[in-house]
């Protein structure tokens, strides 16, 4: 065997630099950017940098060995090559001004095909949906843009198309979760089959011309090519597990996509949202309710322990934000961003129109007696109607993160707002939550009991799970659902004797009442009382079983996360302590 | 001079005045004959002399453009090789020469098509209407609609694809299927489980600080508030950090002591060298050192004894140094006990510190190019730029360098300042002749002298 010299083996083999690796693949650097963006390879950092570099000690641009050997492999390679092999040949074709023989190789100009990278990069579906967040952020982003020297045209065409079939699966689906309003601009987050998927839509004229020393748009425009074609298949597998046609068909206006559609921004923006006003066409009927109820119930058998409790409650706003704005009319006036409020409004099944004049789309007038709602942004009205209720729009936003109807007397037309809250921060956190936020919490939720009293509209289950809300404690909670159990137990006997009573006369009725008039008494009643020690007994037994149960390999996380709760606990503990001590110094004060 | 001139011939004998030309008179007198049989012009009329012509016999040359005459011209053979056309009249005297014939341009395609002779022109046809097969299906341009309109992720079987794999008997074991795809010119690569490996721990989707809202709450907003400050005003301590370590190190000096000190060193030798030549006119040209010469000192034996004498006593009294501390320990086996903890605390801490910069090292940006990625700054409105409604938003921040950020953050892109740089192209750059002065030709020198000649 031959000797192995110095630095062919160990680290120095693994890694590769840029250069030698544009020399392994014979690519120029700019196809070799591409091809690496395309496959998702990126540039590593040695553990030990000398030594990886062969002895030099200057920083320069490494990948793994490995990850340049599986290039090697890839036919798009060829391709890439094919580009320059084209370009000598159109050249020449040009200069020559042989315009025949050019249009021929225009014609057949290398088509680079990267739908096997979609399927190598993301095994499974799952996994291009936990990828989604940059794709929709930048095709949000490209979809407002110009078109631009190092951005083809077709690419924001495309990206604007993919984006409105994302919305309108987004709508149909109902799978919006939370909303929030920064001066970036609106984050979105939705719900695609149990993944979070965040994304931000920029407002409204995003394009800023840009330094070229800031942003490198050729690579962002490759980021896009392959974001694209990723969008393209997902789109497509969400509309057929959803039972919709792809591709969609929308108003004949906005499906081709002739040029003259793009020419003015503003009509191209309006048409846009138009078709988002538009229902999906349906293949199949829609079988996910009834799945959902199923799945309560599974629920609702089992016992009701704390995290169960905690799913139930979750699935309950859910069911909750799904009909949020179901039954209500919206008019959107003018100066308002329509795009976001649109989405929002449709996918929570309220009606939503504008003004019929300035935007196409427009399903009924601002003289509609039923509208219920109306978003304005503007201090002062001149023509108000009674029988609506005139908002600003963050009320749609906070209404979607607090899944219930707000009261509207604090969005009202003029009226200071109310801060608009993240809803990316975690108010069930097991961390110390301040009274102050506590309070706030609450006083929504009574608010929101008031609102309901007060609309005759809602129906009594909602009222139920409403109710439920104001719950936190699960003893309560548990108590509560044993007393409902009682109730239909008690419902269904008094049911089944109502049936057995149409048989009896009625004579035999009354004699039968008088009697149960006299052996009715009145018990006093006992207060429920624990014992505590039974219970921290019972508690930690569970605790014992459940280490027991952990597999020896987790062990350690299962130490980790136990003492994760135990430090929370205490930090929870100290911070009381702390303010119980202040107030109690202010209260001498 | 261009009528030729007629030759004077002597008319001196008879048979010389046989010779004159007498055609011309002969050719008069046949005129006045035929006058006289048929009648002169001036008799006749206008009608029977002329008619009218209504049609034009001729087409007149159509007007050429300068893109037709460029044709025309392009087919005429060039002006160049005008010199290499045979003009002679002489016949060349070899009739048999072995001339150079000239191939004819290209093959026939035509015939080749027709009737095919040679096995080429078989695969030659083969492979045209391939061509034009792919080429117009390219043509066709497949939209985009139907591009992605298919399931990606669909379960298939790499066997499917090539005929004969795909066994219901279960014949063809796997590994042997994938010899045989290799062998196709199919192969089925493996993605090496290295190539998804996250480099960084940090979260793909950072949630936005709260302070963001464009209506935020007054805690949120002073807390992002507080957070830029604090990072503002570690860059600036940094910034005093270096300005007081380099520039404040250097004594400042005016500018007139500058340059006068400059002059003091730059002609620092040149006082000197007329001293030094006087020094060393004086004396005589003999070599001399600075340091006087080395002597070479011998030892004698009776210090080396003296001196292997005083190391061995001073060993000797280390030992015994040791000796009596080892002794002098036992009394304090206590204290050593504390430093021995102590020592194993401050081990076990600093332990404990890498373990813990190690995993802080896991969540941050790794170092890919030459430069270090630095996080851009925070954007937040400022409270006189809250306006409350979202008529007035003013949005902070492009979403564009956002993301690439974000990208360059998660050891995707390389941290680079010429980000995006174009290179320009070299251009020589010169005005045209229409617009250079008039220079100077040799033409125009010739005819200075002409004209100087003549005067």
């Amino acid at each position: 065997m031959r000797r192995l010299k110095k630095y062919q083996s160990g680290e120095a083999a693994q890694y590769i630099t840029r250069r030698a690796a544009l020399r392994k693949l014979q690519l120029s650097l700019n196809d070799f950017r591409r091809l690496c963006i395309i496959k998702g390879v990126y540039p590593r950092e040695p553990k030990h940098r000398r030594r990886a570099q062969k002895g030099s000690s200057e920083i320069k641009i490494l990948y793994h060995a490995k990850d340049i050997r599986f290039l090697l492999h890839e036919p798009i390679v060829w391709t890439l090559r094919d580009y320059k092999i084209f370009a000598k040949k159109t050249g020449k074709d040009r200069a020559v001004k042989d315009f025949r023989n050019l249009k021929r190789r225009l014609a057949l100009f290398p088509e680079l095909r990267i739908d096997h990278i979609v399927k190598e990069r993301y095994p499974t579906f799952v996994d291009a949906i936990k990828d989604l967040d940059d794709c929709l952020t930048l095709l949000f982003l490209f979809s407002t843009f110009p078109s631009l020297r190092l951005i083809p045209r077709e690419q924001s065409f495309l990206c604007r198309r993919l984006t409105i079939e994302f919305l309108h699966y987004i709508i149909s689906s109902k799978s919006i979760r939370n909303v929030f309003i920064s001066i970036k601009g609106f984050y979105f987050q939705a719900d695609i089959k149990g993944q979070k998927v965040t994304w931000i839509m920029p407002h409204h004229y995003p394009f800023k011309p840009h330094s070229k020393a800031e942003v490198d748009f050729k690579v962002m425009s490759i980021f896009v090519e392959f974001y694209t074609i990723m969008l393209g298949f997902v789109n497509y597998r969400l509309y057929h597990s959803a039972g919709y046609t792809y591709p969609p068909k929308f108003r004949s206006e906005i499906h081709n996509d002739s040029q003259d559609n793009y020419k003015d921004e503003l009509s191209y923006v309006s048409d846009r949202i138009a078709t988002l006003n538009s229902d999906l066409i349906c293949t199949e009927n829609e079988l996910e309710d009834e799945i959902e109820n199923i799945d309560l119930d599974l629920l609702e058998q089992g016992q009701s322990s704390n995290r169960i409790m905690k799913l139930k409650k979750e699935a309950k706003e859910l069911t909750n934000l799904r009909s949020l704005f179901k039954g209500l009319k919206f008019y959107v006036n003018r100066e308002v961003p329509r795009e976001p409020i649109v989405i929002l409004i449709r996918s929570f099944g309220g009606k939503v129109s504008w003004d019929c004049t300035a935007f196409v789309g427009a399903t009924y007038n601002e003289s509609d007696e039923t509208i219920t709602h109306q978003i304005v942004d503007r201090p002062i009205l001149s023509k108000k109607y009674i029988s609506r209720d005139y908002i600003q729009p963050q009320w749609v936003f906070d209404c979607v993160n607090k899944r219930t109807l707000l009261p509207t007397n604090s969005y009202f037309l003029g009226v200071l707002l109310p801060p608009h809250l993240s809803p990316f921060v975690d108010s069930n956190r097991d961390s110390y939550i301040p009274p102050e936020e506590n309070e706030s919490q609450n006083e929504s939720d009574c608010n929101q009991k008031k609102y309901v009293e007060g609309n005759t509209g809602f129906s009594a289950s909602a009222k139920e799970i409403i109710d439920s809300h104001a719950m936190d404690d699960d003893q309560l909670q548990k108590a509560y659902i044993e007393e409902r159990a009682d109730f239909e137990e008690y419902d269904r006997i008094e049911n089944e004797e109502e049936q057995n009573d149409d048989n009896i006369p009625e004579e035999q009725k009354e004699k039968l009442r008088h009697e149960e008039t006299l052996s009715m008494s009145v018990q006093a009643g006992k207060v429920h009382k624990e014992n505590k020690k039974i219970r921290r007994k019972n508690e930690i037994d569970e605790h014992r079983l459940q280490a027991r149960m952990v597999k020896s390999r987790h062990r350690t996380l299962f130490r980790k996360l136990v003492r994760e709760k135990q430090v929370k606990e205490k930090e929870k503990w100290l911070l009381k302590k702390k303010r119980r001590n202040i107030e109690a110094q202010k209260m001498s004060n | 001079m261009s009528a030729i001139k007629k030759k004077r011939i002597s008319k001196k004998t008879k048979s010389a005045w046989r010779k004159t030309d007498i055609k011309d008179v002969e050719e008069f007198l046949e005129d006045q004959r035929q006058e006289e049989r048929v009648g002169s012009f001036a008799e006749k009329k206008d009608d029977e002399l002329f008619m009218v012509d209504a049609t034009p016999l001729k087409h007149k040359p159509a007007i050429l453009t300068e893109k037709q005459k460029r044709k025309l011209n392009a087919k005429k053979p060039l002006r160049s090789l005008e010199a290499l056309n045979n003009t002679s009249k002489v016949q060349d005297p070899i009739v048999k020469r072995n001339r150079v014939r000239q191939k004819k341009s290209g093959r026939i395609i035509e015939e080749e098509v027709r009737n095919p002779t040679k096995p080429r022109h078989f695969q030659a046809n083969k492979d045209r209407e391939r061509y034009y097969e792919t080429l117009e299906k390219k043509l066709k341009k497949e939209d985009q609609l139907t591009k992605t309109a298919k399931d990606v992720w669909a379960e298939e079987d790499f066997r499917d694809k090539i005929p004969g794999l795909k066994d219901e008997k279960g014949w063809i074991s796997k590994e042997l299927a994938l010899h045989v795809t290799k062998n196709v010119g199919k192969p089925v690569i493996k993605v090496h489980d290295s190539i998804r490996h996250r480099t960084t721990k940090a979260k793909k989707f950072a949630a936005p600080p709260p302070g963001l809202s464009y209506n935020p709450s007054l805690d949120d907003h002073q807390a992002l508030l507080k957070e830029v400050v604090e990072r503002e005003e570690k860059i600036i301590k940094e910034e005093n950090h270096l300005k007081r370590v380099t520039t404040q190190m250097f004594s400042k000096v005016t500018p007139e002591e500058r340059d006068t000190r400059r002059l003091q060193e730059m002609r620092s030798g040149l006082d000197d060298e007329s001293e030094g030549e006087a020094n060393d006119a004086t004396e005589d040209g003999e070599y001399r050192t600075i340091n006087p010469p080395v002597e070479n000192k011998k030892k004698s034996k009776q210090s080396r004894r003296k001196e292997l004498q005083q190391k061995e006593l001073q060993k000797k009294q280390a030992e015994k140094k040791a000796l009596k501390k080892q002794i002098a320990d036992l009394n304090r086996i206590k204290s050593i006990k504390t430093e021995v903890i102590a020592e194993e605390e401050a081990l076990k801490i600093l332990k404990k510190h890498r373990k813990k910069v190690e995993l802080k090292k896991k969540f941050e940006t790794k170092r890919l190019g030459r430069l270090k990625y630095v996080d851009p700054d925070i954007d937040v409105n400022m409270p006189e730029d809250i306006a409350g409604n979202l008529r007035n938003v003013k949005p902070e921040s492009s979403l564009l360098v956002d993301r690439f950020k974000n990208f360059q953050k998660r050891n995707i892109l390389p941290v680079s300042v010429a980000t995006g740089k174009q290179k320009s192209k070299k251009v020589k750059r010169f005005p045209r002749s229409t617009h250079k002065d008039p220079g100077v030709s040799f033409q125009m020198l010739r005819e200075q002298r002409k004209v100087g000649q003549t005067y």
